[in-house]
């Protein structure tokens, strides 16, 4: 086997692809993606980090700047935070145990605590009498004292927490307060698992249908064709939206089966298409009647000789399916059917429609960006396969 | 000609009644009526909904007359969700408002992509080629939901706060001609904004594919200027594919823009199937995919046939 790989890796169209500088970029980039991936599965960022509260809602990241109001309601929110925290029965623990992304509050007695939010609570106050914060100077400075009085309760992380904390408010909080970037990159994960499954099944069950349609013709051939004009003619989101209807109230509700079992029915018919041509084409070549007059068994030319053939056109249909399958997820997403327990890049969009009305950019910005880059990166790669295997096709 | 036409007709019948059965399979994998009226529906409602439309009956007598009902084009068979109103009215109703969007966009589309093809194609490999075409992929590669998202805010949002004059509706739709730049252009733009990424790199494909034939060096050959050798020549031969492509997007003109319908409220056949899906309207559903895949076949029937006529070596295989 290793002699075969090496003898795929060294043909011409490999060497070619291999040349090609977009295309090992395009491979690099998505190297990066699948070790995100990996750091997602190892629990960095772990499932509880990408829904914990971490600061107020819709905080803008490193560079973007806010209306006085929202900075005013950012350091009430702060202030109601504590004040809950001081407030219960036993405030010394849950002043030990207040936590808010990586602030804690600053050690002291509950008592020293409460005074301080009193303090705040003045300066607070004094800044919400004024009408139009920005258009007054006084306001302002007013405004600026009371976030330093803010920040000024809470322990500021240092050391690597503070880098941590710094990653996690670096492109703001969405709506719940969660932070965006830790979204984003957990979403890696979801896109990666449902790219990966969605292209391999679906490439699989084409190539096995294709080829054998192909190789054998007759009624396999008819069966096959019969089968995908069939799952053709309905279109994927109508075929999405009925499947999703057949999975609701079943255990598997809410999760990833529905939508993988969606994405390989309706994936499956492309790469089935080609390589049924490919293979009419390639078991009229000698080698293939070379093998069939040594005595070979139909299996295995078609096992050993035919569909590792076809191999490049695998490739560039993994590539294409795994493309399909993230821009899909999008789509089921916004109708309410796609992933559920956990962030995906499809769920983010959707939850930003809101926040885009009121001019809050960073949460659909980020996933769109994440999204942007694997997306183009596998656009480019399928680009420089088709070129440097498949040539000829439109 | 006829035999052709006749033979694909032929061929292309038991795919359909394949697509109704398996359609008719996956909708009664939860019982349908269940499903509709919740868990806690009482039994005599259930039955009474169940004798309505016959989802008491064998099988195979329901499969029949669905096939009945689609040949015959009879949808007289009540919605569940909305009382008193025939699935044969709702679609109608919902055919216009569909079209009104989907056919200026594939018009549009078709012309500003090839254009785009043309010019690109033109230029080869220099500056502007490779610039439109870095556009086309990154284009692509960004997701439908963020055009229409971006697209409502800036085109319909943010242009009224500025300018204090509402160009185009946030959502909504109103019958009449007049009233179609206010409620259909924006999701006509956005539609067309998405799809010409696509569409003019394969039209930039065919037409330098084309431009490598034997035909065109003859005609350089023969002192015919690069432009006319390009829009004269060779627009005329690459016409066959981008016409084959245009036919196979027809049956997707009905149910394509089912996104944009749901996000900006305009009922046509996407919104009212989608609506049906989530209200567990049975048969909505069933109608509504089995008549959407009965188009899709007879277009693509349609496609062959011209396919035929234009190169008439397809007839004979």
């Amino acid at each position: 086997m290793s002699g075969r790989l090496k003898q795929f890796f060294s043909q011409r169209g490999m060497r070619k692809l291999r040349q090609d500088k977009m295309a090992m970029g395009a491979l690099f980039v998505i190297g990066c993606y699948l070790i995100l991936a990996l750091f997602v599965v190892a629990h960095l960022p772990s499932p509880e980090a990408v829904v914990m509260r971490v600061g107020p809602d819709n905080i803008p990241g490193v560079f973007g700047t806010q209306t006085a109001e929202k900075r005013l309601s950012d350091a009430e929110f702060r202030l109601e935070a504590l004040q809950r925290a001081v407030r219960t029965n036993d405030p010394e623990t849950s002043l030990a145990e207040f936590r808010m992304g990586d602030l804690r509050i600053l050690a002291g007695t509950p008592k020293a605590v409460e005074s301080r939010i009193e303090g705040g609570w003045k300066a607070f106050e004094a800044v919400a009498v004024y009408d139009d914060i920005e258009a007054e100077a006084v306001a302002l400075e007013l405004l600026e004292n009371l976030e330093s009085e803010v920040a000024a309760l809470f322990s500021p992380p240092t050391g690597f927490t503070a880098l941590a904390s710094f990653l996690r408010l670096s492109l703001g909080t969405d709506r719940q307060g969660r932070s965006i970037a830790l979204r984003a990159i957990y979403s890696t994960k979801v896109a990666v698992q449902i790219g990966m499954v969605a292209a391999l099944i679906s490439v699989l069950i084409g190539t096995l249908l294709g080829a054998a349609a192909g190789y054998f013709g007759g009624w396999v051939d008819h069966l096959v064709v019969w089968l995908y004009s069939i799952f053709s003619s309905i279109p994927w989101i109508v075929m999405l939206m009925v499947l999703a209807s057949m999975f609701r109230g079943s255990r598997f509700d809410g999760g990833l089966i529905p939508v993988y079992a969606a994405f390989c029915m309706s994936f499956w018919i492309s790469p089935c298409r080609v390589i049924r041509g490919e293979v009419m084409k390639l078991k009229e070549l000698e080698y293939v009647q070379a093998a069939s007059a040594i005595g070979f068994g139909h299996l295995r030319i078609l096992l050993r000789h035919v569909i590792p053939n076809t191999a490049h056109l695998m490739f560039i249909n993994f590539s294409l399916l795994f493309i399909g399958a993230i821009k899909a997820e999008v789509i089921l997403s916004f109708l309410g059917l796609g992933v559920k327990d956990e962030p995906s890049w499809g769920v983010m969009i959707n939850h930003a429609k809101a926040e885009v009305l009121n001019g809050f950019f960073w949460q659909i910005g980020a996933a769109t960006a994440f999204m942007l880059v694997l997306v183009l990166a596998f656009n480019i790669l399928s680009d420089a396969l088709q070129d440097a295997f498949d040539p000829k096709h439109v | 000609m006829w035999s052709y036409t006749a033979r694909r007709l032929l061929y292309n019948i038991p795919v359909y009644l394949g697509i109704v059965l398996l359609l008719m399979l996956a909708l009664r994998v939860n019982d349908p009526a269940n499903a509709f009226l919740g868990k806690n529906a009482n039994p005599e409602d259930l039955l009474l909904i169940k004798e309505r439309l016959g989802l008491d009956r064998p099988f195979l007598v329901q499969y029949f007359d669905l096939l009945k009902s689609v040949f015959s084009l009879d949808f007289g068979t009540y919605s569940w969700a909305n009382e008193g109103i025939t699935v044969g009215r709702m679609l109608r109703e919902s055919v216009v408002p569909s079209l009104s969007i989907t056919l200026p966009a594939l018009i549009l589309t078709s012309t500003v992509s090839i254009t785009i093809a043309l010019i690109s194609a033109f230029f080869r490999g220099r500056r502007i080629d490779r610039a439109l075409m870095v556009l086309a992929v990154v284009g692509m590669s960004v997701s439908f939901l963020v055009y229409i998202v971006f697209g409502q805010y800036f085109g319909a949002y943010l242009l009224t706060r500025e300018t204090g004059y509402s160009f185009f509706a946030i959502g909504g739709y109103e019958s009449g001609l007049a009233n179609w730049p206010y409620y259909c252009l924006l999701p006509v733009l956005i539609s067309s904004l998405v799809a010409m990424g696509y569409d003019t790199r394969f039209y930039r494909a065919v037409m330098v594919e084309e431009s490598g034939r034997d035909y065109i060096v003859t005609a350089t050959a023969k002192g015919a200027s690069k432009r006319k050798v390009m829009f004269v020549h060779m627009l005329k031969n690459a016409m066959i594919p981008i016409i084959t492509r245009i036919m196979t997007t027809l049956p997707f003109l009905i149910m394509g823009s089912l996104l944009l319908e749901v996000y900006f409220n305009i009922p046509g056949m996407g919104r009212v199937l989608y609506k049906a899906i989530q209200e567990q309207d049975f048969p909505v559903i069933q109608i509504f995919v089995a008549i959407f895949a009965g188009l899709f076949i007879l277009s693509n029937i349609l496609t062959d046939v011209l396919y035929a006529l234009v190169d008439p070596r397809v007839r004979l295989s």
